[in-house]
């Protein structure tokens, strides 16, 4: 195997927001490597925290349990910290949007983990990182060095599988990706008939490309997708990227419906009435808050509605919610008065701990869902769930 | 006399095990799995991969798990060790595929960090994972080979 300097001017991404004491084996690496007095070779970003008591509280009763399970989150920052994190706000699993600034160029050598963020920068920016996992990620970047394979090399990086979207209007984000990592599991595949609905990669597609990858990555476990006419790489060598003997995959509507109907529902009271929705996994952009609370406003005002009927948050990190708040500060001021919050956490940590992993939680997210018992559902029913405080009927 | 059915793959991380196979035709996504262990402390080995019809509600503790390949987050690699290191962990781990990066680093990393191994063997095609079923009793040998004796019909 080759070892391979990594780009030495690229911030890194570590994961592991979680401080329970189940990462104990991972704690006691990062204290050999902090009592070594070393650190990461450039600054890095990390994993969200599992609970914001500030934007997401819970009873002082949930509050002490949840101290209990999550007692090694103080070591792990101070660790994190020691070891070259960039700064205490510094958590976000969306590291690579241009308001957080730890965002990789085109061609950049990584040495990432987080299964959504690995995903976002070989696909929609083109760098180059295998699937790393907590803990050797943080080690190759004590080195500074990565082993060369796999999604690190242009034969790595082709694609065996076309899948041809013959969808009638723009899929969800989320089903295309769960649909396609259900299908191709770790292989890297190469996406056509997109271009129909996405021009180029941007602010307005950004989020919509990263919560694609992210499904493809819970559901499957999928590093780099080309996209034909949108993603950097397929721009530039098209069909060329598929390998020689490559399988096609046709997704239609019809398919859709199937993975969609095949999700089960792991509430308790399985008609019950939804508790919180949260919306953003991996945490938004500052084009997905704009776009869901101007959603959330125009369906308040229309409804004539002053308060939300069921506790809404929407996930990001403190750059991105800053940068949504100065951008837009009518929509803002509606949304607090509404009672929208935006916590700072990690929806899919906060839902399986045990206190917080009874509530009925229904979200937008295809990995809140696999990793919890959180229901999915499509955009235009948790918006009239969280104006009204019901589901429409035909999907309760 | 039972049958025996053997299989040859590449023996990852080398070693000898025997015990009752947990078959799954998906994906097995490690993190989803394990969930409760990562983040509530659990420790049960039992399956909590709702999306996975084959292993949910399965112990695979001190199984032989017989899979294509690992998926889902990129935690994977630390709850291989997490789980080893509470002592819950399978005794082999049989993918019909390529083992992928994360499995590979956990399984290694536990091995090297915390002296705990999970015996593992790799691409052992699509025949065996048509071939093991769910109960079988499985016996793993240094050299990758697998003997797979089919549980009898109660």
């Amino acid at each position: 195997m080759v070892l391979l300097f990594l780009t030495i001017r690229v911030d890194q991404f570590i994961g592991g927001g979680s401080g329970s004491d189940g990462v104990e084996p991972l704690l006691k690496i990062y204290k050999q490597l902090a009592d070594a007095g070393l650190k990461t070779y450039k600054p890095f970003t990390a994993d969200p925290k599992p609970m914001d008591p500030e934007h997401l509280p819970v009873s002082a009763q949930e509050q002490a349990t949840v101290d209990k399970i999550y007692n090694r989150m103080d070591e792990l920052e101070d660790l994190n910290l020691k070891l070259g994190m960039r700064s205490k706000d510094d958590w976000s699993c969306a590291c690579y949007v241009p308001e957080m600034g730890n965002t990789p160029e085109r061609g950049d050598y990584l040495a990432w983990s987080e299964s959504s963020a690995i995903n976002y920068v070989n696909s929609v920016i083109g760098a180059r990182t295998n699937r790393n996992s907590m803990g050797i990620d943080m080690l190759c970047n004590i080195i500074g060095k990565a082993p060369l394979f796999g999604l690190m090399t242009d034969e790595g990086r082709k694609a065996v599988w076309l899948i041809d979207v013959k969808t009638t209007k723009q899929p969800h984000p989320e089903m295309l990706g769960s649909a396609i990592g259900l299908k191709v599991m770790e292989d890297v595949p190469y996406i056509a008939g997109m271009d129909r609905f996405l021009k180029e990669v941007n602010e307005e597609t950004s989020g919509y490309l990263k919560d694609l990858g992210a499904a493809t990555a819970s559901n499957g476990a999928v590093g780099l997708y080309h996209m034909e006419g949108v993603t950097p790489e397929a721009r530039d060598k098209g069909r060329d990227l598929l390998k020689e003997g490559y399988q096609t995959y046709v997704i239609d509507d019809a398919e859709l419906d199937r993975i969609y109907k095949g999700y089960p529902n792991l509430w308790k009271d399985k008609h019950g009435t939804p508790q919180r929705v949260f919306l953003g996994c991996p945490h938004m952009t500052s084009g997905q808050m704009a776009e869901w609370g101007n959603r959330i406003v125009d369906a308040m005002e229309k409804a004539g509605k002053s308060k939300i009927s069921v506790p809404t948050y929407m996930f990001g990190s403190i750059y991105v919610k800053k940068a949504f708040e100065e951008k837009n500060p009518d929509v803002t001021r509606k949304l607090k008065a509404y009672g929208v919050s935006i916590p700072l956490n990690c929806p899919m940590m906060w839902c399986s701990t045990p206190v917080e992993g009874a509530e009925l939680v229904a979200t937008n997210s295809n990995k809140t869902r696999v990793y919890t018992s959180a229901r999915f559902f499509f955009d235009d029913d948790l918006t009239e769930l969280i104006v009204t405080g019901k589901l429409p009927a035909d999907v309760r | 006399m039972s049958q025996i059915t053997k299989f040859k793959g590449r023996p990852a991380v080398p070693g000898t095990a025997e015990g009752s196979a947990e078959v799954s035709h998906v994906g097995f996504n490690t993190c989803a799995t394990y969930v409760d262990v990562l983040i509530a402390g659990s420790d049960s080995g039992v399956c909590k991969d709702h999306d996975n019809k084959d292993l949910f509600g399965h112990d695979l503790a001190d199984k032989i798990v017989c899979i294509p390949q690992t998926i889902g987050s990129s935690s994977a690699a630390t709850l291989f060790m997490i789980i080893l290191e509470k002592g819950i962990a399978p005794k082999a781990m049989l993918f019909a595929n390529h083992i992928d990066s994360l499995a590979a680093c956990g399984i290694l990393m536990g091995d090297n960090w915390l002296g705990k191994r999970i015996v593992t063997v790799d691409l052992l095609g699509d025949d065996f994972l048509n071939a093991v079923k769910t109960g079988d009793k499985v016996s793993v040998q240094k050299d990758g080979t697998i003997e797979i004796e089919a549980a009898r019909a109660s």
